[in-house]
Order: C-alpha cells, then structure tokens, then sequence
C-alpha cells in the first residue's frame, strides 16, 4: 500500500519547473515569490515548519483579499492564489506520516479551496481530496458500525402535517411525455407535481440516501450551514461544518445544541462527485434554453421544522424530494404586490409575510393571495415556475435537491 | 531614538531571522544613517525615512538581497525628500517642490508618476503630511492623484485596505470607501464615495486617526481612543465570539474542561463582530493614549506614559508579547517596561507593527523631541 504522501506527489507534476505559477499583475511579486517558495518545498527538504508557514501566509494574504469588497467584485485571480494556498498547506499537513487529525485538517483544507477558491490545475483539489477520503474512510466504518441503533430512533419522530385542502392541490401527473409537460404546465406556468420520474435514481435504489450513507460518503467534508429558523431573522447566520457534525449537532441533537441547521442551497454536487452519481438531471430539463452545464443543481439537508420564508427565484425549478417529506405553499407572480416584499435590495425577492402565522393586520391583502399547496413525498418531483413564489417548511428529516434551469 | 519591530518577517523586513518575529527586535542601521528616522511599512517592504542632514529613504524587506550590513545603502532617488508613503507596489516620496512615485518592480531611473507641487513657503503652513498633498491626496496605485475639496481643511488621512480616514482642521472626522464590515462608523454596511462626516463624534475634537485592513480608529484631544469596524479576531479590542470559540475548542480539545461548566457565563456575555458607530474602548483606565496604529487585523496604541498596548490578530507575533496569541482585549507590551524604555510611537505594517524608544531618563524633557543619545 501506497503511503498517503506517495500517492499525493503522484497527482502533482513531477518537477517543479512543470509546476507553473502563472497570475496577472493584479497579484503583487512578494505574493508569487511567496508561492515560489512553496512551491520549492514540495520538491526539496525543507523544515516543516516552514512549509507551513509559508502556506499560511499564501492564504492568510488571498482571504484578506477575498473579504476585501464585495464577493462579485473580487479578483478570480485571488481565488486561484487561495486554491494554491490550500494545495501547499494540504502538501506541508500529509507530507511526514500525518496523523489521523492531520487528515481531516487537510481535507477541511481542500474544502476550503474547493468552496472559496478557484479550480486549479485541472481542479487538483477535488482530486486530492478523493486520496485524503479514502485514507479517513478506512478507519473510521467501524465508528459507524455502533452508532446504527441511535440513527434508527430518528426517523420514528412523527411528521406535522397539515391537511391539504383539495382545490388548491397541486396537480399531480405521472410520467408525463416532454411534449405534454411542454404544452400543459411549462408554456402556461403552471406548477405541477410530476411523479416517477426519479425512482431511477441511485439515490433512492441502489444508495438510499440514509444518514449513515451520507456520513460514509461525506462525513468528513466541511459545508456550510445556515444556523437559525429562517434567514430573515436577525438570529440567523451561517457556518462550516463538517458533514459528520452537522448530521450529529442538528440532525441526531447529540450535544443539546438549540436551534435549526439547515445544509441549504449548497452546490454539494460539484464538491462531491460521489453524490453526484446517485442523481440524474431530469429530461424536461432539456426544453429550456440553457446548456446542460449551466443548469445549478443544490442540496437542501436538514431535520424536520426547517423554513424557507416565501420567496421567488429568477429560473425555472425542479425541486426533487429524495428523503422525508416538505410542505410546500405556492403563490402566482400576478398577485406579488399581496405578498409583500421585502423593500430592501438584498431581500426584495422574499416576502415579509410569515405564511402559516400572518400578520393580517400589517398584511391585509395577504389572505386574498390565491395559492396552491402540496406535501412533497420521497420520489415527487415539483416543478416550480420561474418567480413563482414558494414557501418551504420540512415535516421530518429532508432531503432535497433543486435544479435551476432556464 | 530607536525602533523595534516585531511579527511578520518572512521578506527580512525587521531583521534578517525567521519569517515570524515574536520578540521586539531593534531595527539595524540606527547608529550610522540618522537618529531622527520615521518608519513606514507595506506588507513585504519597511522604510527607513531619515529626516536630519540629507534627508533619504532606505528600504528593506522584498527585493531586497537580505544583506546582513547593518545599514542599507539610502536611494540616491530620495535624497532631500520629506516624507514617503510606501505600498506593496509603489514608493512615493515628497519633495518640496514635487511628488514621486516609483515603480518597485522597476529599476528605471525615473518615477513612473510626478506631479509639482507649489513650493510650501514657511508661513504658509502645514509641512507635507502624505498620503495628503496640496488640493488632494495620494493613494497606493493609479490613478495615484486624487482630489479633496478644499472645505474639508484636511489635516491628516490614513489609508485602510479599502477605506480613508481624515482628520480636519477642527477635529472632526471623515471616512469614505467600502463599508461592508462598519468600518467607515456611520452606523451602517454600505459604502461611500465620497467623504462623509462621522456623526458619531461630532463635538468631540479629534487629534489622530488610523486606519486598517476593516477597521479604524482615533484620539480625541483628551486621549481617549475610539474604534469603529470589523472586530473578528478582536482588533476592535471588543469581545470577539469567534475568539473565544477558538479558545474554548482549543481547552475541550485538550479534554479538561466540560461544555456546561462554560455555558452560565457564556450566555450573559455581549459578543462583537461588527461595530458599525465609534465605541470608546479603555485601554488603561489611568492614562491617555497619544497615538495609535492599525495593522490589516491588530491595533497599537502608545500611551502619555510611554506604554504600548496591543490587541487583535497575533499569529504573526505583530502584538509583542512574545508569542503568536491573538488578543481581544488591550495587553501592556511589557518588554519595552522590562528594557527600561519608554514608548513615543508606533507604527503599524500590515502583519507586524515597529515601535520607536527612548531611555526611561529621557523622560524628564518630556514633550521635546528627544535630542542625541
């Protein structure tokens, strides 16, 4: 067996001159020589505290610049030098037999890379970080092993459903062909809850999406986290954890942790391809006018009890229900002026109304809004029109995923 | 007068050692260029601006041979220059008559900007106080020529990393720039493009202001400090959430300490990521503060008494105390109290910080710019 460092400075170039460093001049030369110094240590003995160091300073300079305006506004080539700073830190933590903690700092790492940074020498990171996941999953299944009788407790707990009055239904069709949905729900928008159409998926055959299959595929991978009911709330904000933690903190309730952790609107297929392969993108997809590659798809994880307050988004959705089940409401765009946006620029496309407690005072034409509704079970898969307003409240643990398209 | 400089070092930029200075560390080249020197520093450069007899500017840090003399050659550019302002990529230098900037990466004979300015006549006031310049000021990178309206009476400006401090005439204080993390103190996150009046502090007549990488602060005229921004790793000297997560993973970590016996004070306490108003922050409840510095994450202050105090991002060693701890509350550097030296300035880089001393006995000529030891 290979040790870790072997396989590792197997996927690097093999020389430090095939090792191009190349950035605009929009990052400074002390920066680069920087880089250059690492870049020498990967190739040479060198202390390791200093290969550390000089790491450290390569993403300690790159998240400056990262926090430095707003996100949009900042340089790609910042995030390239972050991406290089994880690849050395990852290189100075797995070079001299690292210890199983090393491990999981480096694979943090990478994630950091992978979420902050930019792709990097045919995206290294995500291919270093398959070595680094191999290494941890050996030893840690039979930690898994025990903890199966804890899990099976959680899915007893009782979904809160509530009764879904019949004429605001929202239609359900099976298997519809491309030219029927096409004409039916896509061109008028209206939504519709399509079935059978993804009892295909690995995910619900061959890997049932379970907490103990995601914690082996993805225990030790960091995410972030939205802690806090709903994002409209002052409480609200957001963190990184590792798959691991946020299944044991806020899904399990291990530590007493008070509170909602909802994964949400999280692309964590790009950054684990392994999930990837349980899923398909729908063939309706096809009718839009996007490129296939263009079509976002994200990840909504969480326990029963997570909101997401009523809100528009600018594409076309397929929101897949995979685990658990989610009650959804759903408002025409016609009749946004009842549903009160928010004024300001960063929350104009989400309502101010609490949809299952409103204000009817603050909000009177709220309850005039015609709307539909559904409770979203394992294999439904709703179609939501573009900017039509939607709601979002989970029953029990959930797992969905959302496909963007336009 | 001499100076210390202490934390990040990996250009050689405070002395030639490792790239983390944790130690206060004299800065070579004291005794043969100049005893009246100033220092300003970028993140991979230091300057060494001498100000008696043929006033010059020396660099170290990046670029720079790492040799072991203990006086580097002065630039032959500089000569007879009254102050400079040093960025990562430009040096600029102001002349009586003109400013410079040049290019570091270039060895070119000629600055790659100047502008003349008017000869500043002895009664016409104000000496040249850079980054501000006759009708405006100066800033890191082109365009490097910005304006001011001239009813501002600027007196004095610091730049952050992405937003300006200025001190007026009369003590008030304006900001501008980004101000996504409060650090421009008009309460709120947004940006502004133009000098704005700090509400806040009105009617309080400022000294000094300073400004760093989101944060910013200032001395009233009674010595008090005021700091405003972003305090993620406390260098608002605020209590700083983030930091004492850190600690307490670090201590639960090490298996001694129990969640619950942590969470009864934990919840009373008032964590601060963002101050969007000047707060008045006591560094030490005795003493007034006469100047103060900020790094891109960490804060220095001098007192009337010629302490240091330091607080924020320490992973450098950029708060002297000797190791790499990050500080969100003011801690007495006390090296310079053990050397019997007195503290009468500091300057921030973006990770480290250089302070200037004099002997404890000098102390008696208090207030007049220390003389030849």
């Amino acid at each position: 067996m290979a040790t870790l460092w072997s396989q590792i400075s197997a996927v690097l170039p093999p020389n430090e001159e095939e090792f191009l460093l190349q950035f605009s001049d929009t990052v400074e030369p002390s920066v680069v020589d920087v880089l250059k110094r690492s870049r020498q240590q990967l190739y040479t003995d060198a202390a390791s505290a200093s290969r550390t160091l000089n790491a450290q300073i390569v993403l300690d300079f790159s998240w400056e610049k990262l926090n430095t305006g707003t996100w949009r506004h900042v340089d790609k080539e910042w995030r390239r030098v972050y991406s290089y700073g994880c690849l050395f830190k990852v290189a100075a933590l797995c070079r001299e037999g690292p210890s199983e903690d090393e491990i999981r700092q480096a694979i943090r790492t990478c994630d950091m890379g992978l979420l902050m940074g930019a792709a990097i020498m045919d995206d290294i990171l995500q291919v270093v970080v398959g070595i680094l996941q191999g290494e941890v999953q050996k030893s840690s299944k039979e930690e898994r092993d025990a903890e199966h009788t804890v899990i099976k407790r959680v899915k007893m707990e009782s979904p809160r459903a509530p009764v879904i009055k019949e004429e605001m239904a929202v239609p359900r069709i099976k298997c519809p062909s491309l030219e029927s949905f096409n004409t039916n729900y896509l061109l008028p928008q209206k939504p519709v809850i399509l079935e059978g159409i993804i009892d295909h998926w690995p995910a619900l055959n061959e890997h049932p999406w379970s907490i103990d299959y995601l914690k082996s595929v993805a225990g030790c991978r960091t995410v972030p986290v939205e802690v806090g009911s709903r994002y409209t709330d002052e409480e609200w904000s957001q963190t990184l954890l590792t798959v691991s933690e946020f299944i044991d903190r806020y899904i399990l309730n291990k530590d007493d942790v008070k509170g909602l952790g909802y994964l949400a609107q999280h692309q964590l297929f790009d950054q684990i391809p392994e999930l990837k392969e349980d899923i398909r993108l729908p063939d309706y997809c096809c009718l839009g006018k996007g490129d296939e590659d263009e079509i976002t798809i994200n990840a909504w994880f969480g326990p029963g009890g997570t909101v997401s307050p009523l809100h528009q988004d600018p594409q076309q959705n397929f929101l897949a229900q995979v685990v658990g089940s989610k009650y959804i409401r759903l408002y025409s765009p016609e009749d946004t002026v009842k549903l009160y946006p928010h004024q300001s620029q960063l929350l104009h496309n989400t309502s101010q109304v609490e949809v299952e407690n409103p204000d009817t005072e603050r909000f009177p034409e709220f309850t005039k809004a015609p709307y539909h509704e559904c409770v979203l079970q394992p294999g439904d898969v709703l179609f939501i029109p573009v900017r039509h307003w939607h709601y979002v409240r989970s029953l029990e643990l959930s797992f969905s995923v959302s496909f963007w398209w336009s | 007068m001499r100076w210390f400089g202490f934390g990040f070092n990996a250009f050689g930029q405070i002395c030639v050692a490792e790239g983390k200075v944790k130690c206060p560390t004299e800065l070579s080249g004291g005794g043969c260029c100049s005893e009246s020197r100033h220092i300003r520093a970028s993140w991979s450069r230091r300057a060494s601006l001498s100000l008696d007899g043929g006033s010059c500017v020396s660099l170290s840090g990046f670029g720079d041979a790492l040799s072991s003399e203990s006086c580097r050659a002065p630039l032959a550019e500089s000569r007879g220059c009254k102050d400079a302002l040093l960025g990562e990529l430009y040096l600029t230098l102001a002349f009586p008559d003109r400013i410079e900037s040049w290019d570091l990466r270039k060895t070119s004979k000629t600055p790659s900007w100047r502008m003349d300015i008017q000869t500043q006549s002895e009664s016409s006031g104000a000496p040249l106080n850079l980054p501000l310049v006759p009708g405006g000021f100066i800033a890191t990178k082109p365009p490097f020529y910005r304006p001011l309206s001239p009813d501002l009476r600027a007196k004095s400006l610091a730049l952050g990393a992405g937003h300006a401090v200025l001190l007026t005439a009369t003590g008030a204080v304006y900001s501008w720039g980004l101000g996504s993390h409060g650090q421009l103190g008009h309460g709120g996150l947004t940006s502004e493009e133009q000098p704005r009046a700090v509400e806040a502090l009105w009617g309080m007549p400022m000294s000094s202001v300073a400004a760093g990488g989101w944060h910013s602060a200032c001395i009233s005229d009674g010595g008090d400090l005021y700091v405003w921004g972003w305090n993620e790793v406390g260098q608002l000297g605020l209590p700083s959430q983030g930091l004492r997560k850190a600690s307490q993973q670090q201590i639960s970590q090490a298996g001694e300490l129990h969640h619950d016996a942590t969470k009864g004070e934990k919840s009373e306490e008032v964590f601060i990521s963002i101050q969007a108003f000047p707060a008045l922050l006591d560094v030490t409840p005795s003493c007034e503060i006469s100047k103060v510095s900020c790094g891109s994450r960490h804060t220095a202050a001098v007192t009337t008494t010629g302490d240091l105090y330091t607080w924020g991002w320490g992973e450098y060693g950029q708060l002297g105390h000797q190791s790499f701890t990050t500080l969100d509350e003011p801690h007495h550097v006390e090296f310079f109290r053990d050397q019997q030296m007195r503290v009468v300035d500091v300057v921030c880089g973006t990770w480290n910080t250089f302070a200037a001393v004099i002997k404890e006995e000098e102390t008696c000529s208090e207030n007049k710019t220390p003389s030849l030891s």
